[in-house]
């Protein structure tokens, strides 16, 4: 070697560099871990009352009512899981197929030009999709959609009697074993009743702009182009030698798409799918604006909800003592629930993912 | 040769090429790689093509299987013809469909590039199912010749469930053999397909190269030129794009008629 400096002191330098930049992210993940535990006590230390006072119960009980100190938490629960859901069920098939039409049919130039303005889309702050749902969306939902809905999946249609009795038929065998092991008294007859009156009611009611399917509609748009993209990026990373796999062995483009693009993908799409889901979940301010806010598991989706974000999102301006300290609570369930989904996901992911990684 | 003798040739040419290529040309948006190609690949063939890095062979090839043109900008002029239903057919014809003609052209990669989200078994089945075939039993039996075919069978007998992607990079390889080999091709072009591989496993695809001649006429790119001279009866040397010779492999090794050629064999440049 021609370098004048002797190995050892340039190797010591080097260690020093390491040693502080080293120690520099160790600092910071630290610190971002010590973040984190600090809310989770402080939003702890806040909900303790409310947690020692209703328990599980909190959970399950659908009556939320400051005044009178009665705090169930139920309809917020139904309202963030019922309006997430919505949200994803309507964006994941058009983001990955957007993402698909991108990556397989669109010419290149285009593809990156689209890819760019989704990516705006991304940026805009969710404050002005609540306005346009408040001003542009509602009223459209209220006049043509809502009505529309009504009738052809409203109370006696076609749609609603086949999907009560195809929620019966899904249902029934659990009910069977639940009733061999003595759990229930729930007959058939009125399992039936039940799952109709809930089919019935899913279109049903006035059609007032605001409400449940609304704000799915808004959280749908807010996170189809967070997914397009995190699923575009997906689809970039399937090597062409998988492509050119299945079209070498005379698979079309939708065939080779099949074979090639979703099978090898597929983890990563459900991750970015869950990604937009988590986004939905803690969306604040615009599910604020557009869902109506009344404290009620809805029926309908047509009806006022309320999520676990917005309720404490209205709340916590004039709220005190066991009303404060709920609202943590409600806080903290959300905490929860987003931790729930998120292991789910990896779940889901791990098991998508078995043995291709050799 | 002269006009009248290749007049008489012909006829026998006809009745044996697996493959022609007349005046075959591409390119990538305005780089002209491949440039007027003519040559003819005789019914059970091990054809090798080789030439310096760059020179367009993996170009060549993906021509003759109407891949080139999934690349964006890619382009082909002239003809490549295949036998098919009694007479030749140019597969650059107009109405021709690239699906069906990569049925009959199978391919190998350089990179062995199994289903990453499918087993061993399914990945043999691919392309049979891509053809239609559904019965299971078909299905296994088919499964099951390809891969005593390319010389996997009996590592992978106990374990058609496992991922594809769980072998070694040499069995991934003989896989894509078995795979390409399972949907029956008139043709199989190989790019290289051992110059990611050890030499055991070298030695293996080479032995079953030789093997499967009998069944399908073999196209195989290689930079070894041992390889070329161990396997293939036949070799064309490419330079820039063009094809500088082409013959009996032992003939272009011992006596190449072309210097470009006999300096590339010898080593000195490429
Ligand atoms: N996707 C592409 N876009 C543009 N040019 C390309 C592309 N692929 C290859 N080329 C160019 O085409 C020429 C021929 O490439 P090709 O891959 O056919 O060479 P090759 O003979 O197979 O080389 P090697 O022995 O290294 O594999 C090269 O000059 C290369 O730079
Ligand atoms: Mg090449």
């Amino acid at each position: 070697m021609s370098n004048p400096v002797p190995a050892h002191q340039v190797l010591a330098r080097r260690n020093l560099g390491d040693r502080i930049f080293f120690l520099a992210l160790r600092a910071v993940s630290i610190g971002t871990i010590a973040l984190f535990i600090g809310m989770l006590i402080f939003i702890g230390k806040l909900a303790w009352t409310s947690v020692e006072a209703q328990g599980f119960r909190f959970w399950v009980g659908d009556d939320w009512n400051p005044p009178m100190d009665i705090f169930g938490a139920a309809p917020f629960i139904v309202g963030t899981l019922a309006s997430s859901l919505i949200a994803v069920l309507i964006s994941a098939p058009i983001s990955v197929g957007t993402a698909l039409f991108l990556r397989e049919i669109a010419p290149r130039k285009l593809a990156n030009v689209v890819a760019f303005l989704v990516e705006l889309l991304a940026a805009i702050p969710s404050v002005v999709y609540g306005l346009w749902g408040v001003f542009v969306l509602a009223p459209i939902m209220r006049d043509t959609i809502q009505p529309f809905l009504a009738k052809w999946l409203g109370p006696d249609t076609y749609f609603a009697a086949a999907l009560g009795h195809g929620m019966t038929a899904v249902a029934y065998p659990f009910l069977l074993v639940a009733d061999t092991l003595g759990l229930t008294e729930v007959t058939l007859v009125s399992l039936s009743a039940n799952m109709m009156a809930v089919s019935q009611g899913l279109f049903d009611g006035p059609p007032l702009g605001l409400g449940l399917l609304t704000s799915g509609l808004v959280l749908s748009i807010m996170i189809t182009p967070t997914v397009t993209a995190l699923s575009r990026e997906v689809l970039l990373t399937v090597p062409d030698t998988v492509r050119e796999a299945a079209l070498g062995l005379g698979a079309t483009r939708w065939e080779m798409i099949k074979l090639a693009l979703m099978k090898t993908a597929r983890a990563g799409l459900v991750g970015s799918i869950i990604l937009g889901l988590g986004r939905a979940i803690g969306e604040t301010m615009a599910v604020t604006m557009v869902i109506g806010n009344r404290n009620e598991i809805p029926k309908s989706l047509f009806e006022p909800a309320q999520t676990m974000a917005s309720v404490i999102a209205n709340e916590y301006n004039e709220a005190d003592g066991m009303h404060l300290s709920s609202l943590a609570f409600v806080g903290l369930s959300l905490f929860a629930v987003s931790l729930i989904i998120n292991f789910l996901a990896r779940t889901l992911i791990r098991y998508l993912n078995r043995g291709s990684r050799a | 040769m002269t006009e009248a003798i290749q007049k008489t040739v012909q006829p026998i040419g006809v009745a044996t090429a697996a493959l022609e290529t007349k005046r075959l040309s591409a390119w990538f948006g305005d780089l002209h790689v491949v440039k007027d190609i003519s040559l003819t690949v005789e019914k059970n063939d091990v054809f090798s093509l080789i030439g310096p890095s760059g020179c367009g062979k993996s170009t060549f090839i993906r021509c003759l299987n109407r891949l080139h043109e999934e690349t964006d900008g890619a382009r082909v002029r002239g003809e490549v013809l295949i036998p098919g239903a009694g007479k030749r057919e140019n597969i650059y014809a107009q109405g021709v469909d690239p699906v069906s003609i990569r049925r009959r052209v199978g391919m190998v990669f350089q990179k062995p590039n199994p289903f990453p989200g499918l087993s061993i078994f399914d990945n043999v089945a691919a392309g049979l199912k891509l053809a239609g075939v559904v019965r299971r039993n078909v299905l296994e039996e088919i499964v099951e010749i390809s891969l005593v075919q390319a010389a996997l069978w009996d590592e992978v007998k106990d374990k058609l469930k496992k991922p594809g992607t769980s072998l070694s990079g040499g069995q991934q390889q003989r896989l894509c053999i078995a795979r390409a080999l399972a949907v029956r091709p008139q043709v199989l072009l190989m790019d290289e397909p051992t110059s990611a591989l050890d030499p055991i496993s070298t030695a293996r695809i080479e032995e079953l190269v030789m093997k499967l001649r009998s069944d399908v006429t073999v196209l195989i790119v290689t930079h070894n030129m041992q390889q070329a001279a161990r396997i293939s009866n036949q070799t064309a040397f490419f330079l820039m794009g063009e094809l500088v010779e082409v013959g009996p492999t032992k003939s272009i090794f011992t006596k190449p008629k072309d210097s470009r050629t006999e300096q590339y064999i010898t080593g000195r440049f490429g």
